[in-house]
């Protein structure tokens, strides 16, 4: 065998044996990746959505409106450090509502949703704009995604007074429905009066609260 | 003599074409619509239309989801998209047994969007629309009915400026925005799914008594009576369980439009 093929050999004998030697490390490595994909989503909900405070907090006692049962939301009574601004004070209790259930069964909306931003009009319309975690982290069905609504749009009226109507955005987009059934291309009515006494009864109690409007 | 054979060949080849292209334009798949069989996925031939009721409302029966759009998730891959479709097929018949002439917005895993879905509704003159759906979360073993809920009308400084087209939607107007399709209907869907709850109340013990108002988007565009039955929950219960409460789901249904009709017929009179 010439000398050149016999050192071609070797080297591609070499190559072949760093390559099985270091693909053990990189599927290690991959692995770890995914894991961590979660670690990296929390720190990057603390980094997007730090705790909001301004000269005006006051510790007050706010109503958060969280799953009581697999079926409905009810408020629940937390000291919260709320601002005098609405828009500042909506804020604080929409990163309360998404960061700070007792339990996990309590939860509403996905733990990995941030509120990428709040507005507030004039006339009482609030636009909230939430990351896309909320649509794609919360289980497809009307209960479910009316209970998300419902417990943003109940939090809100039960403790920023002068709200009208809320509008949610994802991602800065309208979009047609929350995941696949609630209908978000509307303005939902806060501080309204329940459209009918008989929707009023309803267990679940999403709608006399979060109308919406076309 | 070659000339003639070489012309008997022509002609034979001609109708060869010929024949192969009408064979092939009628067995090509046109475009799927709402109410037509599967392509893909074999079902049996519907039931007749009784003709006992011909002049009864066409019940329009809506399995959520379907196609790239599962629905919700059970374990083990189960879908929303899947369950609903079967459940459709026992809710049609049992209806159709009853009399009703039932369609359906899809047969097979396609999705249409919510607009084809309302338009199968809407092509008829008296239409009843049932939309199904199993839920993700909420107790295990109960059903609930929604309507669609729309607020107070938009007043005119509410109204956005650049749709001077809301002009369209006065009562005064015949024209109806297709967004606005439902509003009209609101009162009657919300008796339909009173009745459809409270029948399912008793089928299903611990759903609610009355119906739930929601922005169910299916809903929206339908120029009929319309409501939404979701059953709880594919990550619970079983999919034998979640299809077996079609039965039940059927009598509420047909309950509920035998007291929309009496209702609408006491209203006439």
């Amino acid at each position: 065998m010439p000398r050149g093929l016999k050192i071609l050999v070797v080297v591609l004998a070499i190559a072949v044996i760093a390559g099985l030697i270091s693909l053990q490390p990189l599927r290690r490595r991959i692995r770890r990746l995914g894991e961590s994909r979660s670690a990296d989503e929390q720190a990057r909900h603390a980094v997007l959505a730090p705790p909001i405070s301004t000269p005006t907090d006051v510790t007050v006692k706010a109503q958060i409106f969280w799953a009581a049962g697999p079926d409905n939301v009810a408020p629940v009574e937390v000291d919260l450090a709320l601002s005098a601004d609405p828009v500042e004070r909506s804020r604080q209790l929409l990163q309360a509502l998404i960061a700070n259930p007792l339990t996990e069964e309590q939860r509403t909306l996905p733990a990995e949703t941030t509120l990428s931003a709040f507005y507030l009009a004039p006339d009482g319309t609030a636009v909230a704009d939430f990351s896309d975690a909320i649509a794609s982290g919360l289980p497809s069905g009307i209960l479910s995604e009316e209970m998300a609504v419902n417990s943003i749009a109940r939090t809100l009226e039960s403790n920023v007074p002068g709200l009208r109507r809320l509008k949610i955005l994802i991602h800065g987009q309208e979009v047609d429905t929350l995941a696949g059934n609630v209908d978000l291309t509307g303005f939902f009515d806060l501080n309204s009066v329940p459209a009918s006494p008989t929707a009023a009864a309803t267990m679940s109690s999403p709608p006399e609260h979060a109308n919406q409007e076309r | 003599m070659l000339c003639a054979v070489r012309n008997s060949l022509f002609s034979l080849a001609c109708l060869l074409v010929v024949g192969s292209a009408v064979l092939l334009l009628r067995a090509r798949p046109t475009r799927s619509s709402p109410q037509e069989e599967p392509q893909s996925t074999p079902e049996p031939a519907p039931p007749p239309t009784p003709p006992a009721t011909p002049s009864g409302p066409v019940i329009v029966l809506d399995p959520a989801h379907g196609g790239t759009d599962t629905g919700a998730r059970g374990e083990g891959g189960v879908a929303e998209k899947d369950i609903v479709l079967r459940m459709m097929r026992t809710v049609r018949e049992q209806l159709a047994l009853q009399g009703y002439r039932v369609v359906a917005t899809r047969r097979d895993d396609s999705n249409p969007s919510y607009d084809d879905r309302a338009a199968v509704a809407n092509a008829y003159r008296d239409a009843i629309f049932i939309s199904l759906h199993v839920a993700s979360t909420g107790t295990s073993g109960t059903v609930r009915a929604y309507y669609d809920q729309f607020s107070v009308p938009l007043s005119t400084e509410s109204a956005s400026p650049v749709l001077g087209i809301k002009a369209l939607a006065q009562p005064s107007s015949p024209l109806v925005l297709w967004d606005e399709a439902q509003r009209p209907y609101l009162d009657a869907s919300h008796r339909l799914a009173d009745v459809i709850q409270n029948q399912l109340a008793r089928s299903f013990p611990g759903s609610p008594t009355v119906s739930t108002g929601a922005a169910v988007r299916t809903l929206r565009s339908v120029m009929a009576p319309a409501v939404a039955v979701e059953t709880s929950s594919i990550s619970k219960s079983k999919p034998d369980a979640l299809t077996g409460a079609a039965g039940p789901i059927s009598s509420a249904i047909a309950a509920g439009i035998v007291a929309l009709r009496q209702s609408n017929g006491a209203e006439a009179r």
